[in-house]
């Protein structure tokens, strides 16, 4: 008799009774964890079943829809064009700062500037630079004029959209090449660039570009796909006629004609072919773009136009203040400030907020339990996921575990919504909770995961040689030594949630009522004022969770926090 | 001609006051001293990086010109590090072509095509009989061939100097002795000064200079 059996021989019944206690444990433990992860592939999937039988004259029917053509054409546009644009500036920001003492304080505000929820940044925009703007009408004001109605960005058009989101993209993009770059040599890669003779912005161009966008794919990937099916921001500062596809999709997915149903599955089957689309330009781009800087690396070409880079040295400067100004907008507008206002003419009142603190109170109370119990459970199966992989001593690819923010919403929260309705359930806000938990935990799996990986395993070791069991050293490591990282997971999720508009929308039919749906529901309308008031609300919640987060986390000395993997 | 004068190292409470250095073509210099005393941060201040944790002062002259206020990319000085840092998305050719000057010339006096380059960088490799690695990537490269395409990468820029930073510790013993008789003997060749910090003795041409940076050393 081998070892391995004589050990099981003498295994007793209460041993045994633990492991499979430990086996039924674990087992439950991965199939939670794969509903979570692979709830957005299965909406897909499920989206992708057609409701009603297809023929050629629904097809032709649908191909032929006015302006589907010029809709397919612009979103496909914008979602390639905003988060290229974000990615391009965000490399060159980050090569400004990177290795200069600026880099802790942007590293610092960066996951704050990234919980200014995108709604916040595309209607701020509009308050501040379209005609009529708060920008303009002060500086015309100074010299007692109105400003030209030409001049300003228009309220709702492409060009609009693309500054929205490549804008916004911009603090993303930086919180990934701040994970990638801790992985890379890149300090030393421009060292031998420049003792070869290059200025250190053509070797950042050169010698590392190349490298950070092949690591980027994921996240180029995930912002393409939210730009393709983006819903909210689509429709109030998108183009009008013909809309951008999310919206033309929603209105076929939300719409009870036979017709309407068999053009939301054929759009849904649209959407996915434009995603496959976006995918092959993510490579074409990439291939095009590494091998015109391979030619230039092997023809030794100083790339000076790279100086270029250096405006950036600005970017956090500027994105802060735009931030400011945005709020401070949002602020004036919900205290009387209007279009015709200057500041001495403005009825300056508070008004406003307690009239509207009385319809603002259920949306709030919705929001706030709706993102906190969401996030919890994100965070938590997140945590779930990695310790099961690490006990796996193999870690699954990334895609996998963020397939919620790497498909299209639309199609996904189509497919949720298909089977939420024909297994009759309720619209009580313990399914809208449920159907943020995928974002939520794809957006902590993408925070936690570094700190989790690189956390030193000889501080459980030491912990073990104290007599401490698997549990115990989790709790009183692991767990503490996570905190920080745990809570700026917390407050990713937290503002993620917050901001979620198709999944509210969808399975709740519009009737549980968020901040989020209520601030696009006012700004679908002309009431500029409200809207602001909604809108500063929206944009409070998550920045107050990053507040109590970065107090909470300072208290945790010692430990691993998700800015320091 | 490489020379460094009135050079000063002041590191965390000691001060290493070093003699006169000058390096003829083809002169290898090899600095020996305890971990911490500033072996390797002496290298980053000739090659003008930035220093943080010490403060050096000193004039560096390079073929009779001062390098002082003359920022890293103009210096014409080579870098060879323990880790070569091949850089990963390029092959071991472009690696080469990307150290080849951009201004280089054929016989007719017109600027090198691409092809030409790459040519050029095949030569290099070949000289070595390393050509079969043209097409390799860094990863795929063992120990001592990424040494050996490390100075090739570095040579290939022409450098006026090369400074090497315990260029063969991570090579195994054999390997490490190879590579560096056939490394200083490609240095010798070429006419390059170099200063070399390392650990190990044993594989030092007879004729190279050598300073031992504890000899200078005193307390403040």
């Amino acid at each position: 008799m081998n070892n391995r059996l004589l050990a099981k021989s003498q295994l007793s019944p209460s041993n045994q009774l633990y492991s499979a206690i430990d086996l039924g444990l674990k087992s439950t433990a991965w199939v939670l964890v794969a509903i979570i992860a692979l709830a957005p592939l299965f909406g897909v999937v499920i989206g992708l079943w057609p409701a009603a039988e297809l023929d050629w004259a629904a097809i032709s029917r649908f191909l032929g829809y006015n302006g589907l053509a010029y809709s397919v054409a612009s979103t496909l546009l914008l979602s390639l064009v905003a988060p290229l644009i974000a990615l391009y500036i965000a490399f060159m920001v980050y090569s400004q700062y990177r290795f200069n003492r600026r880099w802790q304080s942007l590293e610092k505000r960066l996951a704050p500037l990234l919980s200014l929820p995108h709604l916040a940044v595309a209607l701020g925009l509009v308050y501040l630079f379209s005609s009529g703007g708060m920008l303009w009408s002060v500086l015309w004001g100074f010299v007692g004029q109105t400003a030209p109605e030409w001049l300003g960005l228009p309220r709702k058009s492409m060009l609009t959209m693309i500054l929205a989101i490549s804008i916004k993209e911009v603090p993303f993009f930086l919180l990934i090449f701040s994970a990638i770059g801790r992985q890379l040599a890149i300090k030393q890669w421009l060292l031998q660039g420049r003792a070869l003779g290059y200025s250190e912005s053509a070797s950042w161009w050169l010698i590392v570009f190349p490298v950070v966008l092949k690591q980027s794919r994921l996240a180029v990937l995930a912002a393409m796909a939210y730009t393709l099916s983006v819903l909210d921001i689509s429709l109030l500062i998108g183009p009008n006629i013909p809309e951008l596809y999310a919206v033309v999709l929603y209105n076929w997915q939300t719409g009870f004609t036979p017709d309407e149903q068999t053009f939301a599955f054929l759009g849904n089957l649209l959407l996915i072919a434009m995603l496959g689309v976006l995918i092959a330009c993510i490579y074409i781009h990439e291939r095009l773009v590494t091998k015109q800087l391979a030619n230039q690396a092997v023809m030794a070409n100083p790339l000076n136009i790279t100086r270029l880079s250096g405006v950036f040295t600005a970017w956090l400067g500027f994105f802060s203040l735009l931030t400011l100004a945005i709020l401070a907008t949002f602020l004036l507008w919900s205290l009387g400030w209007n279009t015709h206002s200057t500041f001495n003419t403005a009825n300056w009142s508070t008004s406003l907020w307690q009239d509207e603190w009385f319809f603002m109170q259920g949306p709030l109370l919705n929001s706030l339990h709706i993102a906190f119990f969401s996030s919890i459970l994100g965070v938590g199966v997140t945590l779930l996921a990695l310790e099961l992989q690490r006990h796996n001593k193999r870690y699954f690819p990334d895609y996998l575990w963020l397939l919620a923010i790497l498909l299209p919403q639309l199609s996904m929260v189509y497919g949720w919504q298909i089977v939420h309705t024909s297994s009759n359930a309720s619209y009580h806000s313990s399914w809208i909770i449920l159907s943020h938990v995928p974002f939520t935990f794809a957006y902590s799996y993408l925070v936690l995961r570094g700190p989790f990986q690189s956390l030193n395993r000889h501080y459980e070791l030491v912990a073990a040689s104290f007599g401490y069991s698997p549990w115990q050293r989790w709790w009183k490591v692991r767990f503490m030594l996570l905190r920080p990282a745990l809570l700026s997971a917390f407050a990713i999720a937290f503002s993620v949630s917050i901001a979620q508009y198709i999944p509210t929308l969808m399975i709740g039919a519009g009737r549980v009522a968020t901040i989020t749906t209520e601030a696009v529901a006012i700004a679908s309308g002309n009431e500029q004022s409200i809207t602001a008031v909604y809108i500063l609300v929206q944009a409070a919640l998550p920045f107050i969770a990053f507040l109590v987060a970065s107090i909470l986390a300072q208290r945790t000395r010692g430990s691993v926090d998700a800015e320091h993997q | 001609m490489l020379s460094i004068n009135n050079c000063q190292i002041q590191i965390e409470g000691c001060l290493i006051t070093l003699p006169n250095i000058t390096l003829e073509k083809g002169e290898l210099l090899v600095i020996t001293g305890p971990s911490g005393m500033g072996k390797s941060t002496f290298l980053h201040w000739i090659l003008g990086d930035s220093i943080r944790h010490a403060n050096i002062s000193g004039e560096i002259m390079l073929n009779g010109v001062p390098l002082s206020g003359v920022n890293i990319e103009q210096r014409r000085i080579g870098l060879l590090m323990q880790d070569v840092h091949l850089f990963p998305h390029l092959n071991v050719l472009d690696n080469i072509c990307f150290a080849l000057p951009h201004r280089l010339k054929d016989e007719q006096g017109s600027k090198l095509s691409r092809r030409q380059r790459k040519d050029s960088a095949m030569q290099m490799l070949n000289k070595i009989n390393m050509g079969y690695v043209a097409e390799h990537y860094s990863h795929q490269l063992s120990g001592g061939e990424r040494s050996r395409v490390g100075l090739v990468r570095a040579l290939a820029n022409q450098p006026q100097a090369l400074l090497m930073d315990e260029p063969f510790a991570a090579l195994d013993p054999d390997t490490s002795a190879k590579v560096s008789q056939w490394a200083f003997s490609q240095l010798h060749e070429r006419g390059v000064p170099s200063i070399m910090v390392s650990h190990d003795l044993n594989n030092i041409p007879s004729q190279a200079q050598h300073l031992d940076l504890a000899n200078y050393f005193q307390q403040v």
